[in-house]
C-alpha cells in the first residue's frame, strides 16, 4: 500500500539565489494512513513550512509531493483547493473561527465549497459538534465560548468533510493545560478511530500523545521515531475515562 | 458555492457592519435619488408641455403667411400676407379625405370698451363651427350662429377675464361692447380656459369671421387652421394643402406648422437637457461607487484571515471573488432601491409645486445602473481578495 503522504526530496527556499534561505532542505517523509505524527522543533526549524506543503497550501521549490499516491505538483490552484476541501482538515493554534458566526455555521463552512445541500451541511455540522460534545453550543458565537471550546469547534470543522488527514498546527498553543488535555484526548480518540493526524507542537508533553515523533531543525528532519505503540496513552487519560 | 449561498454569506457580512454598510450605500442612494428626481421632473415637464400643446389641437396644421426659418423662427414673418379668402375658398372647394375642415382666423389686438372701462384684448374672427371643433362652450348666454356669421352680424362672445374687467359683477349678456369704434352686442361668455402657453386665454373676444372681415376691410386672414381627420394623416393633409397653395403662391409665402413638429422639437431639447443633468447626477453615483470600492478594500484587509481560512478549507479563488463581489453588488443594489424610493418620495413632494412623473424605465435604469456600479467598483477589491495567498492570509494579524 502506498503511503497517504509521501514527500520526496522537497526543498523550499525563500529569497533570491545566492542569498536564499532554506525553509526546507531536502526533506523526505512518508506518513501512512492511520498514523498519529507529532512534528517538533524550535521556531524557524521549518515545521510550519513542512505542514503547509503537506496541506497543499504551498508548493516546493524542488522535490515532489504525492498525496494518496498522486503527484500534486502539476495540479491547478482549483484542484489543490478541492484536495484541501475534501481530504484535509485544518486545526490552527489560534482556532481561526469566524468571529460573528455561530458554532454550527463555523463547522458547516468548509461544506459550502463542496456539493452538499444546505440541510445536509447543517446536519453534518451538528453531528460533528456532538462528537466534540458541544451540542448545547450550536448557536453560540466564538466570543461566548472558552478557548478549549473554540478549539473543539475548530476540530469539528476539520472533521466535517470526513478528511483523510487532520493537520493540527500547535492545536494547544493557546490553551491552558486542562483544555490542552481535552483537545489531545479528542485527537487521540480520533486517531484510535482510524483518522490520520499530523500535529505540530513545541511541547514534548503534547508530542507524547503521538505514536511517532519527527524532530526538525534548520529545515531538516533530524529525528524520526515511532516511540511507542498506539493507544497506550489513551488508556491512562482521565478525560476519556470520565466520558466512559 | 452556489448563488444562494453566496448571497446569504454576503448578506450576513453586510449585517455584521450595519452602520458602515448603510453609510457606504448612502453614496449610491443619493446618486440614484438625484437621477430619479431629475428624470421625474423632466418627464413631468414633458407631460405638461404635451398637454399644453394638445390644448392647441393635436389634429391640426397651422398655416401662417410668410416663411418661418426653422421650427421656431425669429420674430414675425415680414413678407406681404398672401393668405387670402380666395385661397381658402379654393382649399374648401377641393376636399381631401385627410382634411375635416378649414378654419380661417382673423386675429387682431384691439381695445375693447364698455362705458368707461376699456381693455386691450385679442380679437378673433372665426367661423361659428370653430367653437364646436375647439370644444369651446358658453358659461353664460350663447355662441354665435352660422346665420350670424354669414351675414356678418355684430355679435361678440367674450372670455371670462374680459367680462370681469369690463362689466364687473354685472351680466354682460345683451350689453354692448365697443371694438374699433364699432358697437357689438355681447351674446355669450366663454367657459374659463385658464392659461395656455403662458397667455391668459380668457382675455379674448370672439366675433363672426365675416364681421371681422368687415371690420378690417382686408382680404387676408392672419392664419388658418387645417383640421385633419387624425394625427396619422397629418402628412397627407400637409401635402394636399401645399399642392393647393403652390398653385397660386410660392413656397416662401406661407409656412405650415404642425403641433407635432413643434412639440417634438421642444421635447428633443428637453431630453438633451435631461441627459445632461442626469449625467451630472450619474457622477454622484460614481462617487458612491468609489465609496463602495473603498469600503470593500478595507473589508478585504480586515478579513484577510477569514479569506485565508476559507481558502485553506477549500474555497477556490472564484468562490472568494464571488463572495466579495456579491457584497459590493448587494450594497449598491440596496442603495439603488433605497435611492429609487427616496427619489420617488422626493418627486411626490415636489409634485405639489410642479408636475412630476416617475416612469418605469427610470426605476429600472436606477437599479440597473447602481448594480453596474457595484460590479465595476466591487471587482478590484474582490480580485484582490481572491488572489490572497492562504498562508500569508492566515498569518495576518
Amino acid at each position: 500500500m502506498k503511503p497517504l503522504i509521501q514527500i520526496e526530496h522537497v526543498t523550499k527556499t525563500y529569497g533570491e539565489v545566492p542569498n536564499e534561505t532554506y525553509a526546507l532542505d531536502n526533506v523526505s517523509l512518508a506518513v501512512n494512513s492511520g498514523e498519529f505524527v507529532a512534528i517538533i522543533g524550535p521556531s524557524g526549524s521549518g515545521k510550519s513550512t513542512l505542514m503547509n506543503h503537506i496541506g497543499c497550501l504551498d508548493k516546493p521549490t524542488e522535490g515532489r509531493y504525492f498525496f494518496e499516491g498522486k503527484s500534486t505538483f502539476e495540479l491547478s490552484e482549483n484542484a489543490l483547493a478541492k484536495i484541501r476541501n475534501e481530504k484535509i482538515g485544518f486545526v490552527f493554534q489560534s482556532f481561526n473561527l469566524l468571529p460573528r458566526t455561530s458554532a454550527l455555521k463555523n463547522v458547516a463552512m468548509p461544506l459550502l465549497y463542496g456539493t452538499v445541500s444546505t440541510e445536509e451541511r447543517l446536519s453534518r455540522a451538528k453531528s460533528m459538534l456532538e462528537k466534540v460534545r458541544l451540542s448545547d453550543k450550536l448557536e453560540s458565537t466564538p466570543a461566548k465560548l472558552s478557548g478549549g471550546q473554540q478549539q473543539r469547534v475548530a476540530i469539528a470543522r476539520a472533521l466535517v468533510n470526513n478528511p483523510a488527514v487532520i493537520l493540527a498546527d500547535e492545536p494547544t498553543g493557546n490553551l491552558d493545560s486542562k483544555s490542552s488535555a481535552e483537545i489531545m484526548a479528542i485527537l487521540a480518540k480520533l486517531n484510535s478511530e482510524g483518522k490520520t493526524i499530523i500535529m505540530i507542537t513545541h511541547e514534548r508533553e503534547i508530542a507524547s500523545y503521538a505514536e511517532r515523533i519527527i524532530e526538525m531543525k534548520d529545515g531538516k528532519i533530524i529525528f524520526d521515531q515511532k516511540h511507542r505503540s498506539k493507544n497506550s496513552r489513551i488508556k491512562e487519560d482521565g478525560f476519556l475515562k470520565r466520558k466512559g | 458555492m452556489d448563488l444562494q449561498e453566496t448571497l446569504t454569506a454576503a448578506l450576513e457580512a453586510i449585517k455584521i457592519n450595519k452602520l458602515r454598510s448603510a453609510l457606504t450605500a448612502l453614496g449610491v442612494i443619493i446618486g440614484v435619488a438625484a437621477i430619479i428626481l431629475l428624470i421625474s421632473i423632466s418627464a413631468g415637464l414633458q407631460g405638461y408641455i404635451s398637454e399644453q400643446f394638445e390644448k392647441l389641437g393635436a389634429n391640426s396644421l397651422f398655416v401662417i403667411p410668410g416663411k418661418l426659418e426653422g421650427s421656431f423662427g425669429g420674430g414675425p414673418p415680414r413678407s406681404v400676407n398672401k393668405l387670402t379668402f380666395n385661397l381658402i375658398d379654393k382649399l374648401e372647394r377641393s376636399p381631401n379625405p385627410s382634411i375635416v375642415d378649414v378654419f380661417p382666423i382673423i386675429e387682431l389686438a384691439v381695445t375693447a370698451s364698455y362705458r368707461n372701462e376699456s381693455k386691450v384684448t385679442t380679437l378673433d374672427g372665426l367661423k361659428e363651427n370653430y367653437f364646436e371643433d375647439a370644444d369651446l362652450a358658453a358659461q353664460k348666454g350663447r355662441l354665435f350662429s352660422a346665420k350670424e356669421n354669414e351675414i356678418g352680424k355684430r355679435v361678440a362672445v367674450i372670455g371670462e377675464t374680459l367680462a370681469k374687467d369690463l362689466y364687473g359683477n354685472n351680466d354682460p349678456i345683451g350689453k354692448n361692447i365697443q371694438i374699433s369704434k364699432k358697437s357689438f352686442t355681447v351674446v355669450g361668455v366663454l367657459e374659463k380656459q385658464g392659461r395656455v402657453g403662458g397667455v391668459d386665454a380668457d382675455n379674448v373676444v370672439f366675433i363672426p369671421l365675416n364681421s371681422a372681415r368687415k371690420l378690417t376691410g382686408a382680404d387676408q386672414v392672419n392664419s388658418f387652421i387645417v383640421r385633419t381627420a387624425s394625427t396619422e394623416v397629418i402628412p397627407q393633409a400637409r401635402e394636399h394643402v401645399e399642392k393647393i397653395l403652390n398653385r397660386s403662391l410660392s413656397e416662401d409665402d406661407y409656412t405650415i406648422l404642425s403641433q407635432e413638429q413643434l412639440l417634438s422639437t421642444i421635447l428633443q431639447i428637453l431630453s438633451v437637457l435631461t441627459a445632461a443633468l442626469g449625467g451630472i447626477a450619474a457622477i454622484s453615483l460614481i462617487v458612491g461607487g468609489v465609496g463602495i470600492s473603498n469600503i470593500m478594500l478595507v473589508s478585504v484587509t480586515e478579513r484577510t484571515r477569514e479569506i485565508g481560512l476559507r481558502k485553506a478549507v477549500g474555497a477556490r479563488p472564484r468562490d472568494i471573488l464571488q463572495q466579495f463581489l456579491a457584497e459590493a453588488v448587494i450594497l449598491s443594489v440596496f442603495g439603488g432601491a433605497a435611492g429609487v424610493l427616496l427619489g420617488f418620495l422626493g418627486s411626490v413632494a415636489i409634485s405639489r409645486f410642479i408636475q412630476t412623473a416617475v416612469p418605469l424605465w427610470a426605476v429600472l435604469l436606477g437599479i440597473g445602473f447602481s448594480s453596474l456600479v457595484g460590479i465595476i467598483f466591487g471587482v478590484v477589491p474582490a480580485i484582490r481578495a481572491a488572489r490572497l495567498e492562504p498562508i500569508e492570509a492566515l498569518r495576518h494579524e
